[in-house]
């Protein structure tokens, strides 16, 4: 298992990335961000990573999907949702469909540092928040 | 981790089945047990909450006033008691309350429809036919008051996320199915849904405490921001919402308060009457 966490994040609002990687890049996580959800996708068909971070309301693809594509090529990566359009339907179609979390915006830099760090230790890392 | 919430057409049914699914799932069940708790932290007797959670309010009885004072802090202690996972919840209405919380699994049962009839007649020695007039009275009564109470229709299948009928399923098949259905995926605590009954839990501690100098407030919470609407005349406005924001930031984890103070229009015609 390699020292540092893998993560990817996906959000169409540039400012989300902007103001998250710093966050997790402190937690001591490898941190490539993607607004585009396509881009996202060749990125993760080329590799697996720890943890997927995506937006559920974007044009073309929604997060849903990307959740789907993700667990088919890598079951072990733990996929969390965001958005802020949060319903308890998609809330539990996420999780049905094998999310690891779900979390509504806005939610501080600490609050994803907090699930972050659970999805972590659930793939064997030991994480301080 | 998920909670379930047993509503039935017979509160002893709801109750025998929460009581076995919390046993086979190794939870805790939530009752009216937590009633008496409630009363000494109001202090009232705990008889009015017990009857506040089956009567409407009447002339002769109790006030409109008084009724949603009592079910206010039957919510809050309930929503309190929510806060913990792996609970079963029952006889505390707490289907027409908890709303829109994803790992909240709502269980409606129907009660095997001969049982109680036959349970009626050996106790009372009434006919058959009196019996089953006098259980369709009570049914009718319990959705009036749902209706009164939430403005929501129990007895309307659409509110829950199962609904069993005990006429063709054992209670025993019952505890399965529910034990079954809670083991989803879709059911499991996550961060927005902890979220969303922590915002209620807050919500309903601070309109319990508000209720009895403002009645008929309205609260909303999330994370920590609340949004407060009450009536007012015109010239009290400041006056109230400067009130309403002291005693709602007294409450451990409000971070802000945003009072809508909505014109009287009732009080004001009667006092242009005067």
């Amino acid at each position: 298992m390699p020292e540092r966490l893998s993560v990817l994040l996906l959000d169409d609002e540039p400012i989300v990335g902007k103001r998250l990687k710093p966050a997790l890049a402190k937690l001591g996580c490898d941190v490539e961000i993607f607004e585009n959800p396509g881009q996202a996708l060749q990125r993760i068909a080329g590799k697996d990573f720890d943890i997927v971070v995506t937006d559920i309301r974007m044009d073309e693809i929604d997060g849903l999907q990307v959740l789907e594509e993700v667990l088919k090529k890598s079951p072990r990566t733990k996929v969390i949702m965001i958005t802020g359009y949060a319903m308890m339907s998609v809330a539990r179609e996420a999780m049905e469909k094998g999310a690891f979390d779900f979390i509504s915006k806005p939610f501080s830099p600490d609050d994803l540092r907090s699930v972050i760090a659970k999805a972590a230790q659930s793939l064997g890392y030991s994480m301080d928040v | 981790m998920p909670v379930i919430i047993i509503s039935s057409d017979s509160y002893q049914t709801g109750r025998e089945i929460a009581g076995s699914a919390a046993k086979a799932l190794g939870y805790d069940t939530i009752g009216r047990e937590i009633l008496g708790k409630a009363a000494d932290k109001y202090k009232l007797p705990e008889a009015k909450l017990t009857k506040a959670l089956h009567e409407t309010p009447s002339f002769l009885g109790m006030s409109s006033k008084l009724w949603k004072q009592y079910l206010a802090y039957v919510q809050e202690a309930c929503l309190s008691e929510l806060l913990r996972d792996n609970v079963v919840c029952q006889g505390l209405a707490a289907h027409l309350y908890v709303l829109g919380v994803p790992h909240v699994l709502r269980v409606r049962i129907l009660s095997d429809v001969e049982k109680p009839v036959n349970q009626l007649v050996s106790q009372r020695g009434i006919s058959p036919d009196k019996a089953s007039k006098l259980l369709e009275r009570e049914k009718q009564a319990s959705r009036r008051w749902s209706l009164e109470a939430f403005r929501l229709d129990e007895t309307d299948p659409s509110q829950y996320d199962l609904v069993i009928g005990l006429s063709q399923i054992d209670p025993e098949e019952a505890v399965k199915i529910i034990k079954e259905t809670v083991g989803y995926a879709r059911f499991r605590a996550m961060t927005y849904s902890i979220q969303c009954m922590e915002d209620l839990a807050l919500a309903s501690k601070v309109r319990a405490m508000l209720l009895e100098r403002f009645p008929g407030a309205r609260v909303s919470a999330n994370r920590g921001t609340l949004v407060i609407e009450t009536l007012a005349l015109k010239r009290e406005k400041g006056k109230k919402a400067k009130a309403i924001k002291e005693m709602a930031g007294k409450i451990p984890g409000v971070e802000y308060v945003e009072v809508h103070v909505i014109n009287d229009f009732l009080r004001q015609a009667a006092e242009s009457f005067r």
